[in-house]
């Protein structure tokens, strides 16, 4: 599902991840891995085509990046959700309109946008907050407001940078119960993630990343 | 699909910074305005001119005693040419009679005179198409050459002043019209611009979540097109202010002014012009999007 192969991006000549090679199949769900800066970011950056890498070559599902047109990139990225690290929440919508953006950019009908919407609230338990704005909702709230947003579209990749970051953890463990139902429907999921809590005892792949490097691959 | 949620997305950010675009609004209407009575000068500039062909004439002077078949023969010719409207023959004693009927009163000018020194001629009329400078040096370099035709006169001058007002009027028009109109297209890419700018953070996003080049187009680009138009309705509001002054109330105090004319096809072409700038400064501000 997504293969790199010694893929190498620097900023500003300095390599933020080097020569790093890694498969992950269709429904997997692995984690990536390290201290802060290690370049984990950066792959998801790549996977998503925020960023280009500037040697080697990466492949989305039958999509080799270095060949794909511009114009192709918003296909691939409806095929892609995302959870980001600054949860890029649109604070003068509520969060109804924030989850319903994603599909109304593929063109969905308002009656199909109100079907599905309310479904994935469900599935976030959020149902009750349609109607909240994003800053009247606690992190963990707007965290799965951000996941409800990632998986609206019926993505086939999930990829998620620090979805934890500052929750407590009992809401970090519900968010990490959320991930598990997602992949068990089939969605391949990636994790960037300094919480151990997160992957222990997951029996999933963790690639661990330091200075752009890969360094090791273990089960959680 | 998504163009209905483009038009929420644009009204609601019109409507949010209502007063900026009030004022934009206002100046497309100044400068479309301004278009409008530059076209005005230009058009009533266009009609007079085209209106003057028809006094125009070139003057056949024949040599004094030509036998009648060989003037006939001239005239037979000039009817034939493909740039002649109408010849007419003036006999020597016609002429002698016209000129008597101009100077009037001060016909003593003639007394004495026992012989009439006036030739026959024939005046020319030209077709509309063919009263330009180039035609009719043409022609008259045609018939200088035909035997019996000892002089040939036609308003030069008159031709040429016509031809360079005409020239200058439409080269003036042509400038202004262009800066006016660049100067609409530009208050509506600063606009949109500003709006663009204002909503970066959200059109990354959209990108991210995988919005086409269209999708985020589109509410600028319907703003665009709903600042052109409305400024377009304000002009054409103007317009028909000026046109009410003009015929109905300057008219009755200037009779003469109602020579003019004000086409009326100025009116709804005013929106549709305003609209096409407001998406031409819209596609401008937008420039290329980028996805990585």
């Amino acid at each position: 599902m997504i293969h790199f192969s010694n893929v190498t991006k620097f900023y500003e000549r300095q390599a933020a991840i080097k020569n790093i090679t890694f498969s992950i199949e269709k429904g997997e769900m692995v984690f990536m891995t390290g201290p802060s800066g290690a370049g984990e970011s950066t792959l998801l950056k790549i996977i998503y085509l925020s960023e280009k890498p500037d040697e080697g070559s990466v492949t989305i599902a039958e999509w080799d990046l270095s060949k794909l047109k511009e114009s192709s990139i918003p296909f691939l990225r409806r095929n892609i959700g995302v959870v980001f690290q600054d949860s890029r929440l649109l604070d003068n919508r509520n969060v109804f309109d924030n989850v319903a953006i994603a599909l109304r950019i593929r063109g969905m009908l308002d009656s199909e946008i109100q079907e599905w919407v309310m479904e994935i609230l469900k599935m976030v338990n959020l149902r009750h907050k349609a109607g909240s704005f994003p800053r009247a909702l606690s992190g963990g709230e707007q965290q799965r407001v951000v996941i409800a947003r990632a998986i609206v579209g019926e993505p086939t990749i999930l990829l998620a940078d620090e979805p934890t970051g500052n929750l407590d953890p009992d809401t970090a463990a519900g968010i990490a119960r959320l991930f598990k139902e997602i992949n068990a429907r089939g969605t391949t999921i990636v994790i960037a993630t300094h919480n151990r809590e997160l992957y222990r005892n997951t029996g999933r792949r963790v690639f661990r990343i330091d200075g752009g490097n890969m360094v090791g691959e273990e089960i959680g | 699909m998504y163009l209905l949620y483009s038009f929420r997305l644009a009204l609601q950010s019109l409507w949010r910074e209502k007063w900026i675009n009030l004022l934009s609004v206002l100046t497309i209407a100044a400068g479309l305005f301004m278009i409008t009575l530059t076209f005005f000068v230009v058009y009533n500039i266009d009609l007079a001119t085209k209106r003057l062909p028809a006094r125009f004439s070139v003057m056949l002077y024949l040599n004094d005693g030509l036998p009648e078949q060989e003037t006939g023969s001239i005239i037979a010719q000039m009817k034939k040419n493909n740039a002649v409207e109408q010849a007419r023959y003036i006999a020597k004693d016609k002429a002698l009679e016209e000129l008597k009927g101009v100077l009037k009163n001060a016909d003593y000018i003639l007394e004495g005179i026992d012989e009439n020194p006036l030739p026959a001629s024939i005046e020319i009329k030209l077709k509309k198409e063919s009263v330009n400078i180039a035609s009719v040096k043409k022609f008259v370099a045609e018939i200088k050459e035909i035997k019996g035709i000892a002089d040939v006169e036609y308003g030069e001058q008159f031709l040429n002043s016509i031809n360079s007002i005409k020239g200058m009027a439409k080269a003036g028009s042509l400038s202004l019209i262009i800066i006016m109109s660049a100067g609409v297209i530009f208050v509506c890419y600063s606009t949109i611009k500003i709006a663009f700018y204002r909503r970066k953070e959200e059109i990354e996003t959209f990108k991210l979540l995988g919005a086409t080049r269209g999708f985020i187009r589109a509410p600028f680009v319907i703003e665009g097109s709903v600042l052109g138009m409305f400024g377009g309705i304000a002009s054409m509001a103007a317009a028909f202010a000026f046109h009410y002054v003009l015929f109905y109330k300057v008219t009755a105090a200037i009779p003469i002014l109602t020579i003019l004319v004000f086409p009326l096809e100025t009116f709804p072409a005013l929106p549709v012009a305003g609209l096409l700038l407001g998406i031409g400064g819209a596609v401008i501000a937008l420039g290329r999007i980028r996805f990585s």
